[in-house]
């Protein structure tokens, strides 16, 4: 009976409580040795916020009470760290909503505007000169990118040319969600592929895994200039990622689910981004699936993507 | 007993497989309309500029941005009036910024083509009736009748701000001159850095 007793007694004390009491520990006296017992004592919030945030859950097994607390940390730690009021949102899909994208060929005139929209509305590094759109500037009959001059920098749209967008497609099928080993990415009911960025460890293996280039690697923190930082964010979307994450196009989650487009369709001058619900036959994707004529990007992978390219 | 063990992890893995819905059959089994959704989640207002279009899309009433409060010297009858005065040079001095281009060489535009000469506010149709210069889409859908069709289903033109809620949509001449409509040449405004593969 004793010994069964002990043992019960030790359970309560394991491994887990353990490594998580010595990590504490080891924390603490780490940033008393780096900022000084002051310094300790100042940033005793910006510690605790810090603390609770390196040990929540993945976004997916979040409760919504745990959702709405982390979304209240990160946006104290920002107003703690960068003096910045953020508002970050946790909204959940809307019920009835798949999203889908097409973009018209024959509109595309290569002014390149949708970039520069995405790279402001998405807080993308500045430094890296990362982007989530490329257009590739293609000779008469070329199918797929690979062929086409994503480098162009001149007047456009030069003659006897096309252009052509590519994103992240958001796959239906997508391979880089069965790539990834912590399944820190996964498809939302509304069809969004995200990253939840404090799960992802960096492996990169949703890059190699991606066959259209649709994936981000960060090498540091977004750089982004204090005035030029888009407030409006979404956990799973816009927010200041992390340094060594992978990200990606999230159809602007953060715009898309209030109602309002993505900053590229918005800021499309020619017409040729057309975003809309899937499910619904009276929007404007269903109208070009029906009536046009529609390709997506190397379909015989059966990753099966929810974003069409047409011609008028 | 391995064989039986082979077929169950083939069966485990296909059931993996086939529990992903297909796009196309989630599109064509789909019921929802947008009146279904929940619109307050997408409670809009109109833009002030916007007129309710003529006629219906598939979804029902959509809305324009409108033409007349962009248009520098609307009402056109404050010069153009039944007694014009006349003075020579009139027309470069008031309207000389506008470059017509419009109809290519074969077949160049003059501005009676579209807009009457007594009353230019309102525009030409082939038979009697006349267009109203915010409804401008049924003039140019005379000549660009395909184009018209597209931009009333959603294929040609954007929507305004929201793809949820009331369907707002731009204007022909939000986008086009209506004087010179095709796009100018321009640069860019960014470039993409090279790809390291």
């Amino acid at each position: 009976m004793d010994d069964s007793k002990n043992r019960l007694n030790e359970k309560k004390f394991g491994r887990r409580t353990f490594l998580k009491r010595f990590a504490q520990a080891a924390a603490l006296s780490s940033a008393a040795s780096a900022t000084g017992c002051i310094g300790l004592i100042q940033n005793n919030e910006m510690l605790q916020l810090k603390w609770k945030e390196y040990f929540k859950k993945n976004y997916r097994l979040m409760t919504p009470q745990e959702k709405e607390e982390t979304v209240e940390r990160l946006e104290r730690l920002a107003k703690i760290e960068k003096h910045m009021d953020i508002q970050m949102s946790s909204q959940n899909p809307i019920n009835g909503v798949l999203f889908g994208y097409a973009f018209n060929l024959t509109r595309c005139e290569g002014f390149m505007e949708c970039v520069t929209a995405c790279v402001k509305e998405n807080n993308l590094d500045r430094q890296s000169h990362t982007q989530y759109i490329r257009i590739f500037e293609m000779e008469p009959g070329g199918m797929s990118p690979e062929t086409g001059n994503g480098k162009y920098f001149h007047e456009v749209p030069l003659d006897n040319h096309f252009y052509m967008g590519v994103q992240c497609f958001h796959c239906e099928n997508a391979p880089c969600i069965r790539a990834c080993p912590t399944k820190a990415t996964w498809k939302e009911p509304d069809g969004i592929v995200v990253v939840d960025y404090d799960w992802c460890i960096g492996c990169r293996y949703c890059m190699a895994a991606c066959p259209y280039y649709g994936r981000r690697f960060n090498w540091s923190a977004s750089q982004v200039p204090y005035n030029e930082i888009t407030k409006k964010q979404h956990y799973l979307g816009n927010r200041i990622r992390p340094k060594g994450t992978m990200e990606k196009c999230t159809f602007c989650v953060q715009r898309t689910r209030a109602g309002k487009l993505p900053a590229c369709v918005e800021a499309c001058p020619t017409g040729a981004r057309i975003f809309g619900n899937l499910l619904d036959p009276d929007s404007e994707i269903r109208f070009v699936l029906k009536h046009k004529k529609v390709f997506r990007l190397k379909e015989d992978l059966a990753t099966d993507p929810k974003f069409w390219y047409f011609i008028d | 007993m391995l064989i039986l063990f082979g077929f169950g992890m083939l069966w485990v893995t296909a059931d993996v497989y086939t529990e992903q819905r297909n796009v196309l059959d989630q599109v064509k089994q789909s019921t929802i309309h947008r009146k279904d959704l929940n619109q307050n989640d997408f409670a809009q207002n109109l833009p002030r500029q916007a007129v309710k279009a003529e006629m219906k899309y598939q979804g029902g009433d959509f809305w324009t941005e409108s033409r007349k409060d962009k248009v520098e010297r609307y009402p056109c009858y404050t010069c153009h009036t039944n007694n014009p005065e006349k003075f020579k040079g009139a027309k470069e001095m008031v309207h000389g910024d506008i470059l017509l281009d419009h109809g290519g060489a074969d077949k160049p535009l003059s501005c009676a083509t579209c807009h009457l000469k007594d009353n230019p506010h309102l525009f030409k149709t082939a038979d009697t009736t006349n267009i109203d210069m915010d409804h401008s889409y049924d003039l140019c859908g005379q000549c660009h009748f395909r184009q018209k069709q597209d931009w009333i289903g959603g294929a040609h033109g954007k929507r305004v701000l929201n793809w949820a809620g009331k369907r707002v949509v731009k204007n022909c001449t939000s986008c086009h001159n209506p004087h010179s409509p095709l796009f100018q040449k321009r640069w860019p405004k960014t470039y993409s850095p090279p790809i390291d593969k």
